[in-house]
């Protein structure tokens, strides 16, 4: 694509191509017109005839947005040039230049100067129609305005001139090419307006929004957690109520960004209701698993599936591994609260007190396992009362 | 809790090397290996039970009444639940004497693994 622009800019094939590419589709035209830009960037100074150039730079059939920053750059010029170089272009030259003066224009900060600089493009544009000579241009823009949207009037000048090169019917051409501007058009204002907007709020609300799966998995590890103690309950239920309404009121305050789709609730619930597996897709899956297991090519994939079966450790050596206790240091030590089924006064309860302060000082039983001893004792000497109760 | 001592429930069956074969033998070295495993099992099992009758038989606060009938409950549980009959033996060849425990071999197999530089870590003192 790179050697057609520079091999066929002078010959009237250059047009075909250009014109190709211009009814051809407004991205796949905006990439060749990018490319032809940056070829023709250093082939512009080379040139003699540089005032015309850059009356022309601005002329980028194919995309507004990459015109704009040559139109800041260049406007100033134009005007000066422009009443020079009134007469002595062809339309071939025209679009030599319009060739080789297109610019790449990606970065996204550029963008938005053109935005910004819009207004000063405006002014230099009414510049040149007012020193515009062809009528038949003007009366062009003003049937654009009519139509709604006004398309820049050096774009309207470009058309005008491929038109004239082409030598099929010219004002068809014209028409088409102006239409596809238009189109043009509309899709870049569309995209620049609901980017920056959507991309500022984005930003303003970012403080605001907080993962819910990752609250949903705080949410079920402190409902499983809750069985232990009346207290930890309390105190664990409180702290998720305040997070969750925190974070309700936060999520529903602000505007909607719309970002998300509402397939992933869809697909939430299609799960939901695949939830009870029978044995012949058990079956099925065992019978898949079975064939798909082949055995390891080297020690890696042997450790790897070691490791799976439980034979080898995880490394780095997690010293906590399987011993998942979220119980809080408090539940752990003062296991008094246990004993309230137990006799206040006696040597059951002084042999009790001995058994919770030996509890309190393991650190490898889980809470649960101590609950299980307290009540196995409880269990054991409420059979064995008769033996008790002779004392 | 003894059941920390009582982890050592190995299922040290001879089986083939790690190339994939279709025989899995899963037979123990000999029966007193097996027997081994199995009071291995039962101990496992009944740790709580007799760590907690224990507790209330080895005190002085409780009215001996009470330990006395501690006393035989726990004869009556089973008898290879207790964990002092288990035997450390060697893994490979179940030799019941010089086993040393941190490799769980018998001297003879593992001076015959460390010779031929398999042990990780071993090597012939010298000084």
């Amino acid at each position: 694509m790179w050697s057609r622009v520079r091999g066929w800019g002078g010959a009237a094939g250059g047009s075909c191509r250009l014109a190709a590419r211009l009814l051809a589709g407004p991205a796949s035209g905006r990439e060749a017109a990018g490319v032809a830009r940056q070829e023709g960037r250093p082939r512009r100074l080379c040139l003699s005839s540089s005032k015309i150039q850059k009356l022309f730079s601005t002329s980028s059939v194919l995309s507004t947005e990459k015109v704009k920053p040559t139109l800041s750059e260049d406007s100033t010029t134009e005007v000066a040039s422009k009443s020079q170089e009134g007469t002595a272009e062809t339309p071939k030259q025209k679009l030599l230049d319009l060739i080789g003066n297109m610019k790449v224009e990606v970065s996204y900060r550029k963008k938005l100067q053109q935005l910004k600089t819009r207004e000063v493009k405006n002014q230099a544009t009414d510049k040149l129609e007012g020193m515009d000579g062809e009528g038949a241009v003007l009366q062009r823009t003003t049937e654009d305005i009519k139509r709604g949207k006004p398309l820049n009037p050096e774009l309207v000048k470009a058309v005008s001139a491929v038109a004239s090169s082409l030598p099929l019917n010219k004002t068809q051409t014209e028409s088409e090419l102006l239409a596809q501007l238009r189109r043009h058009e509309e899709t870049t204002d569309k995209q620049k307006k609901g980017g920056v907007i959507n991309i500022r709020n984005v930003i303003s609300e970012m403080a605001v929004k907080r993962e819910s799966p990752a609250q949903r998995g705080v949410r079920i590890s402190n409902r499983i957690s809750m069985d232990f103690d009346e207290d930890g309950q309390r105190i664990k239920s409180e702290r998720t109520s305040r997070q969750s309404s925190d974070s309700r009121r936060s999520l529903k305050v602000g505007r909607r960004l719309n970002i998300f789709t509402k397939t992933s609730t869809e697909t939430e619930n299609a799960l939901q209701t695949v939830s009870s597996p029978t044995i012949w897709d058990l079956e099925f899956a065992k019978e898949v698993a079975a064939v798909t297991a082949q055995p390891p090519r080297n020690g890696f994939e042997e450790m790897i599936q070691w490791t799976k079966e439980g034979i080898l450790w995880e490394y780095p050596i997690d010293n906590e591994t399987g011993m998942e206790d979220d119980a809080e240091f408090h539940e752990h030590i003062f296991l008094e609260k246990h004993l309230e089924d137990f006799p206040k006064q006696g040597p059951i309860r002084h042999f009790m007190e001995l058994v919770i302060c030996g509890l309190s000082k393991n650190p490898y039983l889980s809470v649960k396992q101590k609950i299980e001893h307290i009540e196995w004792f409880q269990k054991y000497f409420e059979e064995k009362k008769e033996y008790l109760q002779e004392i | 809790m003894a059941a920390g001592g009582l982890c050592w429930v190995l299922r040290a069956a001879r089986q083939v090397s790690p190339a994939p074969s279709l025989q899995a033998r899963s037979y123990y070295v000999d029966w007193r290996m097996l027997r081994d495993v199995k009071r291995r099992k039962l101990a496992y099992e009944y740790a709580d039970e007799r760590l907690r009758i224990n507790a209330i038989r080895k005190n002085t606060l409780l009215p001996k009444e009470l330990q006395e009938v501690a006393d035989k409950e726990i004869a009556a549980l089973p008898r290879d639940s207790c964990p002092v009959r288990i035997r450390n033996r060697c893994v490979l060849t179940s030799r019941p004497r010089g086993v040393k425990r941190r490799w769980r071999l018998s001297r003879i197999v593992f001076r015959h693994f460390a010779d031929h530089g398999q042990m990780s870590g071993i090597q012939r003192a010298m000084w």
